[in-house]
């Protein structure tokens, strides 16, 4: 990055698979063969969604709102899919999930015709938004106007180029500002508590509160 | 072109366009429909084309022509893919690649990408020359008669790709299918700002009352739009709130029915003072434009519906809007958000009331839908994602692309 932070976005166009479920068992048959894309984009480009629903991801969101299986959706809400390594590994997980209630409540019932869900998969578009910023102030500025795809795409999406553990702009905050503390202030945001524009206020208030310490402490020093 | 949008559309989705225009270059894109005015689509396309051309893209709109039985046909078509009981013979569809046969000879139909929007033009690519060609099903086809649909589909597998409006009109087919709703455009005759003068000059052209509450409903006079519903739901508001209704339509050449469903409609209304029904010529989209800003609850109470533009139109002029939770306008209303989903007249007329007694939750539901509508339904990220297929496309469709 050599000091710059350069913002990207992205733009996601939905493909349909064909395939659909109206009732618990299909939604098993059809997760256990699906493309690893439609999962991807079925749980993690879930936070793409400009609005809060109830759930954390469009299995769980699905068997809530149109199954009306509280107990199962809560389940599927709770699997964070930055937790897994790989596509493959939350596939089971969510199938093991599902396996389970199978079990216990193997009779569920249908979604009303045209609720059922439909697997789609996405192929994902992505660019310089045109904006670079040099220091935390510059930053500030910025992460009041960009897109909320550029949010995604740096604190959502980068979540899995960090096996969970942190996003774009912490890596930038430690390793080209030395700002630890806003790094893992910024780390500490549940991403599936807010919607991307609340988000970007506890990232510009975590800042604005990072710029008041610094002039504080530069204030006791003079 | 597109520097008219500064400041209305995501900055985000102005960037990426100017990134394609930069991209496809002199690139040719040809659109071919049915019909030059009256309805959604050519709509959408009175406004595409010169975004195209402003973005350096070659792009050109071309209308394929037809007799009589043609537009017959394809009614029939058209409703049996929405799910009604039609029966199509063997002569009617080769009637219909007949015509598609005659227009194929008669235009250019060469071009980098060509967008066929539609069943009417859908043959064509029996005659396809060269190019990315995609078609474009602008119709509710989750619940299609079989027959009819199967038949169609042979000609659409034929395509490099599928567009459908939302997720559940899409069936299983040979080709990639891409989901992209349709949008308005904010700048258009039908949806620019309006000044007070020009909104109460269109009151009085129609002798509409501006110190009463008024229910409206945008849509050509057609069955599925259920007009004689949203009577129905008038008349049980107003046991209990004083209104009136306007019902507001264009004709569609395209459409032979037209004139018999306004009739029905306007038996029904009876000798109703409160009953406005409007038949307004085509392009009449200020007129449309004013009746929306002057509308206190918009309904779109379709029993089918392709999408139903008249949705986010409404909500871009912050108004609450109640539709039919069927076709396109479910992914437009949040339920209890921006608006709300009904499903019966009785539904209407009950959420109508609540609107109507509580006007500051109308006030910012009408809000919210405005922002809804900016992120989602208007025409620069409609035109962004036509652009984004035709670059996956002839990038062998990976799933992520870096421009």
């Amino acid at each position: 990055m050599s000091g710059v932070f350069e913002f990207k976005q992205c733009v996601t166009i939905i493909k349909a698979t064909g395939k659909k479920a109206k009732n618990l068992s299909e939604l098993r048959t059809a997760l256990a063969v699906v493309s690893e894309g439609s999962i991807f984009h079925h749980t993690y480009q879930y936070l793409l969604k400009g609005h809060i629903l109830e759930y954390t991801n469009d299995f769980s969101q699905w068997a809530g709102a149109s199954l009306e299986e509280s107990a199962l959706a809560e389940q599927l809400s709770n699997i964070d899919p930055y937790d897994f390594g790989n596509i493959e590994t939350l596939r089971k997980e969510l199938l093991q999930v599902i396996d389970d209630y199978l079990k216990r409540f193997p009779e569920t019932r249908d979604a009303m015709p045209g609720d059922e869900f439909f697997f789609n998969e996405t192929i994902t578009l992505v660019f310089q938004a045109g904006v670079r910023v040099r220091n935390l102030a510059e930053f500030l500025m910025a992460i009041k106007y960009i897109d909320a795809s550029s949010l995604y795409y740096h604190f959502l999406d980068a979540r899995r180029r960090f096996e969970g553990k942190s996003n774009d702009f912490s890596q930038w905050f430690d390793e080209e500002l030395g700002k630890k503390d806003l790094a893992e202030k910024l780390r500490f945001i549940d991403p599936f508590m807010h919607n991307l524009e609340g988000i970007r206020t506890r990232i510009a208030t975590a800042g604005e509160e990072a710029v008041r310490q610094d002039m504080e402490s530069a204030g006791a020093t003079t | 072109m597109i520097d008219a949008y500064k400041g209305v559309s995501p900055k985000g989705d102005l960037v990426l366009l100017r990134k394609f225009g930069k991209l496809f270059g002199k690139k040719t894109f040809l659109h071919i429909n049915s019909t030059r005015e009256g309805g959604g689509v050519a709509e959408i396309l009175h406004r595409m084309i010169p975004i195209l051309q402003g973005l350096g893209i070659d792009a050109r709109w071309e209308v394929i022509k037809g007799d009589g039985d043609f537009f017959s046909i394809t009614k029939e078509i058209h409703n049996a893919l929405q799910g009604n009981e039609e029966f199509i013979t063997q002569e009617m569809w080769a009637h219909h690649l007949e015509v598609n046969k005659s227009n194929a000879e008669k235009l250019d139909l060469e071009a980098d990408a060509v967008l066929i929007h539609d069943p009417q033009p859908a043959p064509l690519i029996n005659f396809a020359k060269k190019g990315t060609w995609i078609w474009r099903c602008h119709i509710d086809v989750s619940n299609p008669r079989h027959d009819v649909w199967n038949y169609l589909k042979e000609y659409c597998n034929r395509y490099h790709a599928a567009v459908f409006s939302v997720a559940r009109f899409s069936q299983s087919m040979r080709v990639n299918e891409f989901i992209i709703p349709p949008s308005i455009d904010p700048l258009s005759e039908k949806n620019r700002e309006l000044s007070q003068e020009e909104v109460s000059e269109t009151a009085k052209k129609f002798n509409i009352p501006f110190d009463r509450s008024m229910l409206l409903q945008v849509s050509r006079f057609d069955r599925f739009k259920d007009p004689i519903g949203v009577i129905k739901a008038y008349r049980m508001v107003k046991k209990y709130n004083d209104c009136i209704l306007v019902l507001a339509g264009s004709p569609a050449t395209d459409d032979p029915e037209g004139e018999a469903v306004l009739a029905d409609v306007r038996e029904y209304a009876a000798d109703d003072p409160d009953i406005f029904v409007l038949l307004l010529p085509a392009f009449s989209d200020k007129e449309i434009n004013a009746l929306q800003r002057m509308a206190t609850i918009v309904l779109q109470k379709s029993i089918k519906e392709g999408f139903g533009l008249t949705v986010s139109e409404a909500m871009w002029k912050e108004k609450p809007v109640l539709g039919s939770a069927v076709g396109g306008i479910p992914s437009q209303i949040m339920h209890g958000v921006t608006g709300f989903l009904v499903h019966s007249p009785e539904g209407a007329a009950f959420r109508v009331r609540q609107l109507l007694n509580n006007p500051d939750m109308a006030k910012r539901m009408g809000e919210l839908g405005k922002e809804h509508v900016k992120t989602n339904f208007l025409i620069t990220r409609q035109v962004r994602d036509y652009l984004s297929i035709w670059y996956a496309l002839e990038h062998k469709n990976r799933s992520v692309l870096e421009l």
